[in-house]
């Protein structure tokens, strides 16, 4: 018996199982307490003045405090620190957890909108992978150690100056962290500081500071531009402050009638990037292409400048850069051209000097005073390998996952005596650093602590904590005031003592969520012409090293849109969101256009090696339309060895191929073919509309000629016959007080997906892993359509009888239009899915509303077979209940067999059926799910159906308040006007706001009068559904001066390919027209 | 008859006009109880618990994939969005059709005084009510929360009252199927009790005389049981008339009433019976040609009433045949591109073996009837009845399959794949569908033994010489005596 498993294990567990799975300091006991204490931090913070009470000790409270309302949700300014900027955002907080993020409407210019990783820091919080203890070479340590292995470090800085102590941050802009840094510098003079970023977003500065001379960073007004020339710039996708771009950019896509006009975007590029399928023209070119396109265009428009014209690349129409740069040179002072960020330097002189010589600067694009920045990795490497660093402290950052190949990190990093380290995860750096004098602190999450950033337009915004810290994270400024040896480390009183201003302007500050009057001063600059002359030289001379390597394949290395640069990558929302171009999931591919595949003999997930160098990486190929021939696309940010039970093994690691020499292209590289495929999950299989009227778009052209276009391009409708059975919600309408309905505008959605992880976040939407994603049971309420239209007579066979595989094989997806379209429950009046619901689970409520009612669903699935919209999700496997690895089919644990933690499911089940279990899940991991939940909405339980209930939840929380403010005078409708009309949560995050939600009973509401316009139209009319969700069909603005200008959409073509041109004024419907085209 | 002299002349039938007899070789009455009534008597057979270990095996197959379904959700089977239904309902509706067969035989050729019934209506009813049991099953277990599966029968409850939504066509289905069921089954009991009183009469333990004479209701077959008899059969006959016909429309009406391409069509409720009784009598002929040389029934049910199987099998598979070529008109008819596309892309797209199994086996296949060597070799009959049912399990997975997964938006089309889990299900269904049909030959007679002797040629009052090649003097005939 002393033998048995049972008898050692209760030998050496003190308490039953579960109750040390918390290691200290933090047990479940004093995580409750923390909770409790919060409330008391969340109740302070909804005093009648709106300001917060700033409360450091947490204590529970024992009396309710004043103007808590137990319930209800507060909401606490804050902001999440970007690279170089900062979202600000304003977090709702439920009983001291906070459990959802909105971008702050007040900060000046915004809009509210956000982007996904703001939508998705929330799950951060929640992580069950995070770290979690203080950790003393591979084993747990006090946190009272930890510190006195700081206060050791800075006793040591102080006797040697801050010799061998060497600092490897991430950018930030928060100027506590610079206070500190300075602090720092000013004792230990001889401290070294690094900045590392895999994705170097720094870019901009460096190069607006060479071209002009001085120490500056550019911002783009997108907003006040009218022709934009991208030249491998990502602006609304991949770039710094992309919500904001998005902001300004749609906001010149934005038409009410046929006289507005539209700005006009032409995109160089080698990815298929948001950009690229926004833009009115479009040219896809190799990576080494790019900086001779720079250059051809540079002569065009910087003719007086005296720079001899270089020959235009081959393969691109010269007409291509002649007529952009005229239309440019046309639009003086409101034309605009970028650089994106993998662009060497050069190319970014080049565009600054164009925009100089096209009068933009302090038009559209203006210069901001900007500090530099500290050495880079491979001066923290060389001298690591010098073994000049006896401490290295490394605050955030994962450099043993994603610093250059050829710096090989984990030996440099191993020189140094001792590594400190600050981290959000016990990642790779952390594997590597286990020695004995290394140190391991868990970070804390930016809602849970203090902090401070600098958007990147100067302005100061705070970052205030919902939460105290889940496990006793710390953040950097406390862990850089305590190596300086401060007394004062809270970082509250760090934060509060950098503001500096007095009582009032703090309470505001945290109030408002920014400070007014700081942002950074514009300064005018002038081009320095030897910069640019330089520039050019240094262009034309690699260029034509370029030019002599060939038929090698080209790399380009980007930032992922789910994981950025792998931060994110235990995020499952994120990582379940579809691309926003590929639409995959859950993985990155080698991503390679229909012509170099072909050349190659590749197809869709077939697995390839390629070779850079005598570096290797293999993953599975992707066929991208649009993308640029002889050159491959790998996304940055998967294949993390550690990185959490979400995100370990997901993906390749691109980052084994990238070097110092070659951080986002490299040449030369070579693709071998292994055995063997590896699929990939994407979330849509189709790529083309099939000429069907799903996106409507024009020219600018056709919608000044007939403003109506989006009528014409319809389907022949059925007569319509008085019905046997009149529509229930006819009658019933009319007793509705407001008439709920929505509006999308296809004119400024780019696709950027913020949406979908705003509605997941608030609608308590599960993520189902990779391998339900493949069976096609992805949960998400929200989806983003991308369709790609090809030009009918190029290459497009007229009969469309082939399989989705195969469109990957077809000639027109060589130069595609693409086009994107949210969608998600139309709200149907005449709803298909409601009168096919054998149990009523589905029905409507008199203001318009599709309900689902889940606790009257027994899931027939019939719904969604007959919603033509296929907007509704079912839940196929308690995808909230089971952990990711019990996903995988096709062999399912079954809880007839399982156990958690230690017990039988079905015996769990058994004692207390009435208590909802953890179902298959640990109790740690379903302790931080149930908080991260918003309470305002159920979670589903297997067996039910879901959808999009355009947040049914905030429009009762508004009509609540409304009746409560009421009172005896009965006015209880919502009014646009007065703001009670709520926002939902996807219309809230869009940056570009193409999504307005509203009372259509309400004449004045932008609803309405978005829905008045000609171009609004609803999907499928002919169903005659009468969707409440409709669609402001798009307008393209092409320049017919181009050479790939198209007279119509190619959308449109394809459509007037089936069913005739719907501009024919034949007296018929257009849909009639030319029938005999048609085939399938 | 005595009293009635006998002829001086009989007619004499032209050889080629003579009507086969629907029981062979002149067998007298007790032939027929005996040789019926053996198969459920004596040892069991060899054949038999080869048959029956291997379907129980399956049946317990079953058992445990719906445990495992309903422990772990219906995400074990391959349907996923688009295609939400997938295995589940193809065969429901599969067995729900193959169900159609037994009570048209026992029913509709009842009223329509189609003779040969008798030799086989016994087996088809049982046939029916197992595969509706089978089809049952389904619907039942592929809801996503089994447990609240009565919230389907209008049940009166405290919850509002909701009541079920009587606008939907799956609350029809409960209605539609269940009603059948009930009155099949009765049918089939109703005709059970004289050949259960033989069983009872013949038995030779205490056991069997206790339970068969428990369920002969105390038949001692006097002239009262026999008219009170024959008045209930005809009453259930009228009742089931209509079932057999309103059955299969109101499952062809879960698709016609939604508004997916290739499921909104006006023509599905005809279509879908025609399908019913051509799979069901596939079945019957599947089950047959082997049952009658297995239990050397041979002379019982005779090659003739294999024939007339076959030529209802050809008429019904045409007029399938007719409605796959409306569907195609229609589709290219009305000029609606998404019905196109579907029709298109059921025989050129993913899926176009099932478009061609479809048309292959169910329009064209049956045609080979039209020739007579076809109908009389069984080898080709009962091959031509399997590929009736692969056919016609094919049409449902092309309509519900082919037509779901590339509906409206192209955005959302995708691939429908079965797991093991549907698979080992379908197996299951026919584990308890030939256990359970193993079980009827077991313990009941096969064929209505009561019935056949009525249809004997000597049980005919005018059939005084006995063994006369005709059956029913011609009335011509008789106006000559």
């Amino acid at each position: 018996m002393t033998e048995a498993p049972e008898f050692r294990q209760w030998l050496e567990r003190e308490f039953p199982r579960g109750a040390s799975e918390w290691t200290d300091p933090v047990s479940r006991r004093h995580f409750v307490k923390i909770m409790s204490a919060s409330f008391l931090l969340a109740g302070m913070g909804l005093a009648g003045s709106g300001c917060r009470r700033p409360v450091e000790h947490l204590e529970p409270f024992g009396k309710q405090p004043e103007n808590y309302v137990y319930g209800t949700s507060q909401y606490y300014a804050t902001a999440m620190a970007t690279r170089g900027g900062a979202v600000p955002l304003l977090a709702r907080s439920y009983e001291g957890r906070p459990v959802k993020l909105e971008g702050n409407a007040l900060f000046p210019g915004g809009n509210g909108g956000t982007d996904r990783w703001a939508q998705a820091a929330i799950l951060n919080l929640y992580d069950p992978d995070r770290a979690r203890r203080f950790i003393r070479g591979g084993n747990n340590a006090t946190p009272d150690a930890a510190f006195d292995r700081l206060r050791e470090l800075s006793k040591r800085a102080e006797a040697t100056g801050g010799e061998g102590l060497s600092f490897l941050l991430e950018r930030n802009t928060s100027p506590s962290r610079m206070r500190m840094q300075k602090l720092i510098a000013g004792k230990f003079p001889k401290a070294r500081w690094y900045v590392y970023e895999p994705v170097d977003l720094d870019v901009h500065r460096r190069a607006a500071s060479t071209a002009f001379g001085a120490s500056v960073k550019p911002i783009f007004k997108y907003d006040a531009a009218k022709v934009i020339l991208s030249l491998d710039c990502d602006f609304i996708g991949s770039e710094e402050d992309a919500h904001d771009n998005i902001r300004r950019f749609t906001q010149g896509r934005r038409v009410e009638k046929p006289s507005d006009s539209l700005n006009r975007l032409y995109a160089v590029e080698t990815l298929m990037s948001l950009t690229g399928m926004a833009a009115d023209h479009r040219m896809r070119v190799a990576p080494s292409v790019i900086p001779r396109v720079a250059l051809a265009f540079a002569s065009e428009i910087l003719k007086q400048a005296g720079l001899d014209a270089p020959e235009v690349p081959a393969g691109v129409n010269p007409k291509w850069i002649s007529e952009c740069a005229k239309d440019l040179l046309a639009h003086p002072g409101e034309s605009l051209v970028v650089a994106g960020y993998r662009q060497p330097p050069a190319v970014h002189v080049l565009a600054q000097a164009m925009n100089a010589a096209l009068g933009n600067i302090g038009k559209t694009v203006v210069f901001l005073d900007a500090a530099a920045i500290e050495g880079g990795i491979s001066d923290l490497a060389k001298s690591l390998n010098a073994g000049e660093v006896e401490t290295l402290v490394i605050l955030g950052g994962n450099p043993v996952y994603n610093a250059p190949a050829d710096l090989d990190w984990t030996r440099a990093q191993g020189r140094a005596k001792s590594v400190v380290r600050l981290g959000y995860y016990e990642d790779e750096t952390f594997e590597a650093a286990r020695r004995d004098a290394d140190w391991h602190l868990p970070a804390a999450h930016f809602l849970e602590s203090w902090g401070d950033a600098l958007t990147s337009e100067g302005v100061l915004v705070p970052i205030q904590p919902l939460i105290a810290p889940l496990f006793g994270g710390l953040t950097e400024i406390e862990v850089l005031a305590r190596i300086a040896g401060e007394d004062v480390v809270r970082p509250y009183e760090i934060v509060r003592q950098t503001f500096a201003g007095g009582e009032d302007a703090w309470r505001k500050f945290l109030y408002e969520g920014f400070a007014e009057g700081t942002a950074a001063k514009v300064v005018n600059v002038d081009v320095d012409p030897n910069a640019v002359k330089s520039a050019w030289s240094l262009l034309q001379s690699e260029q034509a090293a370029m030019a002599s390597m060939s038929n090698n394949l080209e790399i380009v290395f980007h930032r992922d849109h789910a994981v950025d640069d792998g931060r994110y990558s235990n995020n499952g929302w994120l990582q379940e969101m579809a691309d926003p171009i590929t639409k995959l999931t859950w993985d990155n591919a080698v991503i390679l256009s229909r012509k170099t595949a072909r050349q190659l003999g590749l197809k869709n997930f077939d697995l390839v090696e390629i070779k850079l160098g005598d570096r290797t990486v293999s993953g599975p190929v992707w066929i991208q339309p649009g993308f640029a021939d002889d050159s491959l696309g790998l996304a940055l940010g998967y294949g993390r060895e550690k990185s959490g039970r979400v995100g370990s093994g997901v993906g390749f690691n691109a980052y084994r191929l990238r070097t110092t020499v070659a951080e986002n292209f490299a040449a030369g590289a070579t693709l071998r073919r292994l055995d063997g495929t590896f699929e990939l999950a994407c979330i849509q299989n189709h790529w083309s509309m099939e000429g069907r009227p799903i996106i409507r778009e024009a020219n600018l052209d056709q919608f000044r000629q007939h403003p109506d276009f989006a009528h014409r391009e319809k389907l022949e409708e059925p007569p319509v016959v008085t019905s046997m059975y009149p529509n229930p919600f006819d009658t019933a309408k009319e007793k509705g007080l407001h008439q709920w309905g929505m509006s999308v505008d296809l004119n400024t959605c780019i696709g950027c997906g913020t949406c979908v992880i705003a509605c997941q976040s608030e609608n308590n939407i599960p993520i189902v892993g990779k391998d339900q994603v493949r069976r096609g049971r992805a949960m998400q309420w929200m989806r983003v359509d991308r369709y790609y239209a090809g030009d009918p007579t190029q290459g497009r066979l007229p009969d469309v009888l082939k399989t989705d595989s195969d469109q990957q094989f077809e000639e027109w997806i060589d130069d595609p239009q693409s086009v994107v379209q949210p969608m998600f429950c139309q709200h149907c009046e005449a709803a298909p899915c409601e009168n096919v619901c054998p149990v009523n689970a589905t029905t409507h409520d008199n203001e318009g509303l599709n309900l689902m009612v889940y606790n009257r669903c027994v899931g027939t699935r019939y719904c969604s077979n007959n919603c033509p919209y296929k907007v509704r999700r079912f839940n196929f496997l308690d995808f909230n209940k089971r952990p990711l690895k019990d996903l995988k089919g096709p062999f399912y644990t079954t809880p007839l067999t399982h156990e958690t933690d230690g017990e039988w499911d079905l015996l769990r089940w058994w004692k207390d059926p009435t208590e909802p279990t953890t179902g298959m899940r640990a109790d740690d991991e379903w302790d931080l799910l149930k908080m991260s939940k918003n309470p305002d909405v159920s979670v589903r339980m297997r067996g039910v159906m879901e959808k999009c209930t355009l947040c049914l939840q905030r429009i009762e929380q508004a009509k609540i308040a409304q009746k409560v403010k009421a009172g005896p005078s009965g006015d209880v409708r919502l009014k646009e006007s007065e703001g009670t009309v709520p926002k939902t949560a996807c219309q809230q995050a869009c940056p570009a706001g193409a999504l307005v939600f509203g009372d259509i009973s309400d004449p004045g509401s932008r609803v309405s009068k978005l829905k008045a316009q000609d171009r609004n139209y609803s999907v499928l009319d002919n169903l005659f559904t009468r969707p409440r969700t409709t669609y402001l069909a798009r307008v393209r603005n092409p320049n017919p001066a181009m050479p790939d200008y198209h007279e119509v959409p190619l959308s449109l073509e394809e459509f007037e390919h089936k069913e005739g041109n719907p501009f024919e004024e034949s007296g018929e419907s257009p849909a009639t027209a030319g029938k005999e085209h048609t085939h399938g | 008859m005595a009293e009635r002299a006998i002829p001086s002349k009989l007619p004499v039938v032209p050889k080629e006009l003579e009507r086969i007899p629907l029981v062979q070789n002149q067998r007298g009455f007790a032939w027929i109880s005996d040789r019926i009534a053996g198969v459920a008597e004596g040892k069991t057979p060899l054949w038999w618990w080869m048959a029956f270990v291997p379907s129980l095996s399956f049946a317990t197959l079953l058992l445990c994939m719906l445990a495992y379904q309903i422990s772990t959700g219906v995400g074990v089977w391959g349907d996923m969005r688009p295609v939400m239904w997938g295995w589940d309902i193809i065969n429901f509706v599969w067995w729900i059709g193959i169900g159609h067969a037994g009570t048209l035989i026992s029913a509709i050729l009842f009223l329509l005084r189609q003779r040969w019934r008798t030799g086989v209506n016994r087996a088809a009813e049982a046939m029916t009510i197992f595969a509706v049991m089978c089809a049952g099953i389904y619907p039942a277990m592929h809801v996503g929360r089994v447990w609240f599966d009565w919230w389907l029968f209008p049940i009166p409850n405290s919850n509002g009252p909701i009541w079920p939504q009587f606008r939907s066509p799956l609350m029809w289905d409960v209605f539609a199927v269940s009603t059948y069921f009930t009155v099949s089954l009765l049918f089939w009991y109703m005709g059970l009790i004289p050949d259960l009183a033989v069983m009872r009469d013949r038995a030779k333990t205490r056991p069997r005389q206790f339970l068969y004479g428990l369920f002969a209701l105390g038949w001692t077959g006097s002239n009262r049981h026999w008219s009170n008899y024959e008045k209930a059969y005809l009453l259930l006959a009228g009742l089931s008339t209509p079932l057999v016909l309103s059955v299969h429309s109101i499952v062809s009406l879960d698709f016609a009433v939604s508004q997916l391409p290739g499921w909104h069509t006006t023509i599905f409720p005809p279509y879908f019976v025609a399908g019913a009784i051509y799979s069901g009598f596939g079945m019957v002929l599947t089950l047959l040609v082997p049952l009658r040389k297995i239990c050397k029934l041979e002379e019982v049910i005779t090659l003739r009433h294999i024939d007339v199987m076959c030529k209802v099998t050809l008429a019904t598979g045409s007029i399938v045949g007719y409605a796959y070529a409306m569907e195609y008109f229609i589709a290219w008819y009305s000029g609606n591109p998404y019905e196109r596309w579907t029709f298109w892309h059921r025989i050129f797209g993913t899926y176009w073996y099932g478009g061609a199994a479809m048309l292959g086996f169910n329009a064209l296949v049956p045609q080979l009837f039209w020739f007579k060597w076809f109908r009389q070799n069984l080898v080709a009959v009962f091959v031509i009845s399997i590929l009736i049912n692969i056919g016609m399990w094919f049409e449902r997975f092309v309509i519900i399959v082919g037509s779901l997964y590339q509906d409206f938006l192209p955005s959302s089309w995708g691939y429908f794949k079965p797991t093991w889990v549907d698979i080992c299900t379908f197996l299951g269904t026919f584990g308890l569908f030939f256990t359970l049909f193993l079980l009827f030959l077991r313990f009941l007679p096969l064929i209505a033994i009561s019935e056949v002797k009525g249809v004997t040629p000597q049980a005919d009052p005018h059939h005084l010489l006995g063994g006369a090649k005709h059956e029913e003097p011609e009335p011509d005939d008789e106006v000559t005596l």
